[in-house]
């Protein structure tokens, strides 16, 4: 369990070292563990997060192998791929997003459990990659959903993909309760997809983005 | 007939005299074009009824379709059906010359089904349109995209492009 600086300072001295590393002799007698909503809850969001089994091309054939015994996902408790998206709370975008699969996936994202995050997987994701000029690719799946980090390689080794799961890691357990993020509604109701792919507005609110709305 | 692939003991030359008789005025220019592929151009008018014959012959019956390929020539468009005897163990190619401006032609669906697809792709790239298709969507694309893009005077129009 990472112990932040802002915890640190209100434990005693010494105190730190032997939580994170406790010994057995901690644990013979009744104990108290003082610590933080937070940190109980992102170290259990970061270490039991389910990825949802969901490959658009090649990228998704490093993602699978990275799920089998040779390099074997689940040493970071990351192992459970879901084929339906309401179990999943990662999206790994494997491979090129085209126009008539980007509403899809927009919907495949809606469907998700909250909090969720994103991993763009590959040039083709991140960017459109060497398909960037080709007439049915959407440059970047971050045009599409909101993206948390980018994984680059074309495509990338499965040591790659675990990397940027650690840094998924690292992000989920920067997340607090007392100050959530803001978060900013991915699209406006006037959006000129919005009405097709995911129906009415009342999910949001009604609140209205101006900042992602297409030209 | 049988289904023995190749029992039909022809080489291309002499399927090519076959066909040559057997459709006379229909198929033009029939001529080998590899050891074992014949080559012939069809007005278009005459695609269905040759299509149907074709499939229908008594000894070597040209009974699948392997492939609809249409090819923009700029000054016409192209649609290359690639055809295969079981019995002969032999290809055929037919080109079919269509104007640009009305690139219609009828479909063989119902002759070959496998070129229900084949020829929904034509469709979708390159705007030929088969005339008596029983399901003339698009196959690749999104169903309102705005174009055919293999043509060569394709311009990409911003509404396909919903996600910038």
């Amino acid at each position: 369990m990472a112990l932040t600086d802002e915890v640190k300072r209100y434990l005693p001295d010494g105190i730190a070292a032997r939580l994170k590393y406790p010994k057995l002799a901690d644990f013979e007698r009744p104990n108290v563990i003082t610590t933080t909503a937070d940190l109980v809850f992102n170290w259990a969001r970061s270490h039991s997060v389910f990825p949802f089994q969901y490959g658009l091309a090649c990228c998704a054939i490093e993602m699978l192998s990275s799920g089998f015994a040779r390099y074997d996902i689940a040493r970071y408790g990351m192992e459970v791929f879901r084929p339906t998206p309401r179990q999943c709370d990662l999206m790994i975008v494997a491979g090129t997003v085209n126009e008539k699969m980007a509403p899809v996936l927009l919907r495949l994202y809606e469907q998700m459990a909250e909090p969720k995050w994103v991993i763009s997987m590959g040039a083709c994701a991140t960017s459109g990659g060497p398909f960037y000029d080709g007439y049915n690719v959407v440059n970047g799946v971050d045009k599409v959903v909101p993206v948390d980090v980018y994984i680059p390689g074309c495509p990338p080794r499965p040591e790659a993909l675990f990397d940027g799961m650690l840094q998924l890691q690292r992000k989920i357990q920067q997340l607090t309760f007392a100050r959530p993020e803001k978060v900013e509604p991915l699209y406006g109701a006037d959006a000129p997809w919005h009405a097709d792919v995911i129906g009415p507005q009342a999910q949001f609110g009604g609140r209205v983005s101006k900042k992602r709305l297409t030209p | 007939m049988s289904l023995q692939v190749g029992n039909v003991r022809i080489d291309a030359d002499e399927l090519a005299a076959r066909l040559g008789r057997a459709f006379a005025g229909e198929l033009m220019d029939v001529a080998v074009q590899e050891p074992d592929t014949v080559v012939a151009r069809l007005a278009r008018e005459k695609v269905k009824d040759v299509a149907r014959r074709l499939h229908d012959l008594d000894e070597t019956p040209i009974d699948s379709l392997t492939l609809i390929s249409s090819v923009d020539y700029v000054t016409h468009l192209e649609c290359v059906y690639h055809l295969y005897s079981y019995a002969a163990n032999l290809y055929v190619e037919l080109h079919v010359e269509l104007p640009r401006g009305r690139p219609v032609v009828a479909t063989v669906s119902d002759v070959w089904p496998s070129a229900d697809w084949h020829e929904r792709e034509a469709w979708d790239m390159m705007g030929i349109v088969f005339e008596g298709h029983p399901d003339p969507r698009r196959i690749l694309l999104k169903d309102d995209w705005i174009g055919h893009p293999l043509r060569k005077d394709y311009v990409d129009d911003v509404r396909n492009h919903p996600y910038v």
